[in-house]
């Protein structure tokens, strides 16, 4: 039923750039024009070619790098689409999500179920088919909720589900309610403080405080993917979702999601189902996070409630905050810059979380339009005058 | 059959079978209320700051579980070099508490006022800055600080056949509670009963109109945000022999002060007194059937419910909008 719901609202909202929507009644059959807020624009050659150079200079890098740049960079552009994801639902829609963590984790878990129930079928030291902390909490049998994700194609199903289904379920909760913004950042505030608390007592299933640990590597059907091969999966991925977002926020659909965010009365007077739009962009971002997490897990070797606890949605707040809200190139650079800064910083000085801090705060006072979008507004004003 | 539908409700019964063990017993049951009634304490300790700041002032303040934290900083300062005692300690950590929040209001939230996510944004980046500062200064290790003795040993209410304490509380919770609700009757008076606090409600009623009958708004704002700053301080101060005083231990305060006020509404003063007293003795209950964790995973998802269907509290007075 649920699914079904899903599916409906998916194909409903799903847009069709040519004549988008048109299953979604216009009740002024406006023009773009006159809603006046941002004009469509074709792909420009210009932008085609310059990210199509970036591409295929990503695509060789892996080849000139060693093993830990190589995976550091996987993780950097992996954290780029999860902060993608959240600027569709804060940047274009104008929810504040501290929630995107708990995305990420819940793919995550997944993801690291499948490694480690494959990991410990490979033949471990306690004779049993079970992972090692499941072993140490005293459960003789695998529960009927995990078994399943053996199968890789299910583990990669449930990668994408589970944080999806889960997001839907809380977007249809709370977005058919006159509840402002606000109390929704607040509400994602004690979702993820809830789920943090609720992982962590369930030692038995989920590894407790240090989660899954020492997973294997990922091999699909039997063949090892080597990190090269992982990095490439996941520079693919990250680019689709770039460009997937590109083009929805480029659609009708997109330009709705940002009168959204401009003026939720005003949109929904004109015959809009408000809530509709915002469940599914919400249930979207969290299923690219959930992806986002699977593939993390190969990479890091562990997952943990760590990236479930608020610190880490408060992390890709920031990414977007600094990269600019409503650009989908900025929260990416923003993402691999400040991960590659973090990375070094963190040997240096126990004190990274006071440097984001700060940043955060000049951010939110001084530059609200973040790093990309102060720049090209910048140059929009030179370009007028 | 239900069970397997659902994998939480599934592992909820699973703690019940572990927990069935240890009798339903009267003496128990005791106890737990009890415990609720200290965690009663806290919560309306922690929460009366938050509802000055938030309740009052309409500010989203994310860093006041950092003003507890500061609060409970001073006392030990205070304590370590000069031996103070506990007690001695409290106006000394509200005076420094609240000095900050007036600079942070000067600096910070005056110039995001009616822009209440990016309010939320900046507090929570404070959030962190304050706890990066403070653990640039006094090191990430757990400091303790010393209850004063005289409000020491516990309170019996009913032995048992051996004669030893069956039901008991201790005396510093029964001071927490009496603290929590001291200040609440005090900022109540102030609030309704003095010149001040007509002006501050006049200032949130409606800003311009205060302006023009000449109130300072902006000297007001920031004495209501250094008060509610203040509050917490005082908060920080009595809890901080209760746990170890470390930079995190905010956050914990932050999610059940917010708990607190959202749960009472902010209408009314009092209402945090309800919410305080609901959750806190909710919970206590939860735990008792069940466990702390799950106690907390389902007080956390009731106050999300009540949010979703009363985003204004429970007990709040009927407008027409």
């Amino acid at each position: 039923m649920l699914v079904a719901r899903g599916l409906l609202l998916f194909l409903i909202c799903f847009p069709h750039p040519p004549h988008p929507l048109s299953l979604i009644p216009h009740p002024l059959k406006m023009s773009q024009s006159t809603i006046g807020i941002a004009k469509r624009s074709q792909l420009p050659t210009k932008l085609m070619t310059i990210s199509g150079i970036i591409f295929i200079i990503m695509a060789i890098l892996p080849l000139f790098l060693g093993s830990f740049q190589v995976s550091l960079l996987s993780k950097l552009l992996l954290f780029g689409a999860l902060a993608v994801s959240l600027d569709l639902v804060w940047g274009f829609t104008g929810i504040l999500s501290f929630a995107h963590g708990v995305f990420f984790t819940l793919g995550g878990y997944a993801m690291a179920y499948y490694l480690k129930l494959n990991l410990a079928a490979e033949g471990n030291t306690y004779g049993v088919d079970l992972p090692d902390f499941m072993v140490w909490n005293g459960l003789t049998e695998l529960p009927w909720f995990i078994a399943p994700l053996k199968y890789f194609p299910l583990a990669a199903i449930a990668m994408v589900a589970v944080p999806a289904i889960f997001a839907y379920l809380i977007g249809w909760f709370i977005f058919r309610s006159k509840v402002s913004g606000v109390y929704i950042t607040i509400i994602t505030l004690a979702i993820s403080s809830a789920l943090t608390t609720f992982f962590i007592s369930q030692q038995a299933y989920t590894g407790g405080t240090n989660g899954i640990t020492d997973v294997s590597r990922l091999s699909i059907f039997g063949i090892d993917i080597p990190l090269n091969g992982l990095y490439w999966m996941i520079l693919l991925f990250t680019t689709f979702v770039l460009v997937g977002s590109y083009w929805l926020t480029q659609s009708n659909f997109g330009l709705i999601l940002r009168s959204i965010k401009e003026n939720e009365n005003r949109i929904s007077y004109l015959g809009y189902d408000v809530a509709s739009f915002k469940i599914f962009i919400w249930t979207l971002s969290a299923g690219i996070a959930g992806i986002t997490g699977g593939l993390f897990v190969p990479l890091n070797r562990f997952i943990s409630p760590v990236y479930l606890a608020v610190a880490f949605g408060t992390q890709v707040v920031i990414w977007v905050a600094i990269g600019g809200r409503g650009t989908l190139i900025g929260p990416v650079i923003a993402a691999i810059l400040l991960g590659q800064i973090q990375n070094y910083a963190e040997r240096v000085t126990q004190d990274w979380q006071l440097v984001v801090g700060i940043l955060l705060l000049i951010v939110v006072l001084f530059i609200p339009d973040g790093l990309v979008g102060s720049v090209s507004k910048f140059f929009d004003k030179a370009k007028k005058q | 059959m239900y069970a397997y539908l659902f994998p939480v409700f599934y592992l909820a019964q699973e703690a019940v079978t572990e927990e069935t063990t240890e009798a339903f017993s009267i003496v128990a049951l005791g106890n737990q209320l009890l415990n609720g009634i200290s965690i009663v304490g806290i919560l309306l300790l922690t929460g009366l700051g938050l509802a000055i700041t938030f309740g009052v002032m309409r500010i989203i303040n994310l860093a006041h579980g950092e003003f507890i934290m500061l609060g409970a900083y001073v006392t030990f300062l205070m304590q370590s070099t000069f031996g103070l005692d506990l007690l001695l300690t409290i106006p000394f950590s509200f005076l420094i508490t609240a000095a900050i929040g007036a600079l942070v209001e000067i600096s910070i939230i005056r110039r995001l006022y009616g822009r209440p996510l990016e309010t939320l944004l900046a507090t929570w980046g404070l959030s962190i800055v304050l706890q990066g500062v403070i653990k640039l200064i006094f090191t990430a290790q757990l400091k303790y600080v010393k209850a004063p003795p005289y409000i020491s040993g516990n309170l019996t209410l009913l032995r048992d056949a051996q004669g030893s304490a069956a039901i008991a509380i201790s005396y510093y919770r029964l001071f927490i509670v009496f603290v929590a609700i001291a200040l609440l009757a005090l900022t109540g008076y102030l609030l309704y009963n003095t010149d001040l606090g007509r002006q501050v409600r006049a200032v949130t009623q409606n800003r311009e109109m205060s302006k023009c009958l000449g109130i300072n708004t902006s000297l007001v704002d920031m004495v209501t945000f250094a008060y509610g700053c203040g509050l917490a301080g005082i908060a920080g101060s009595v809890i901080s022999s209760l746990k170890s005083v470390s930079p995190p231990m905010g956050q914990d305060y932050l999610v059940d002060a917010w708990m607190t006020v959202v749960t009472g509404g902010v209408d009314k003063l009092i209402g945090v007194l309800a919410g305080a007293f609901l959750i806190g003795e909710f919970n206590a209950g939860i735990a008792y059937l069940l466990n702390d964790p799950t106690a907390r995973v389902i007080v956390l998802a009731a106050v999300i419910v009540l949010i979703r269907y009363k985003p204004e509290g429970l007990f709040t007075i009927q407008k027409r909008s």
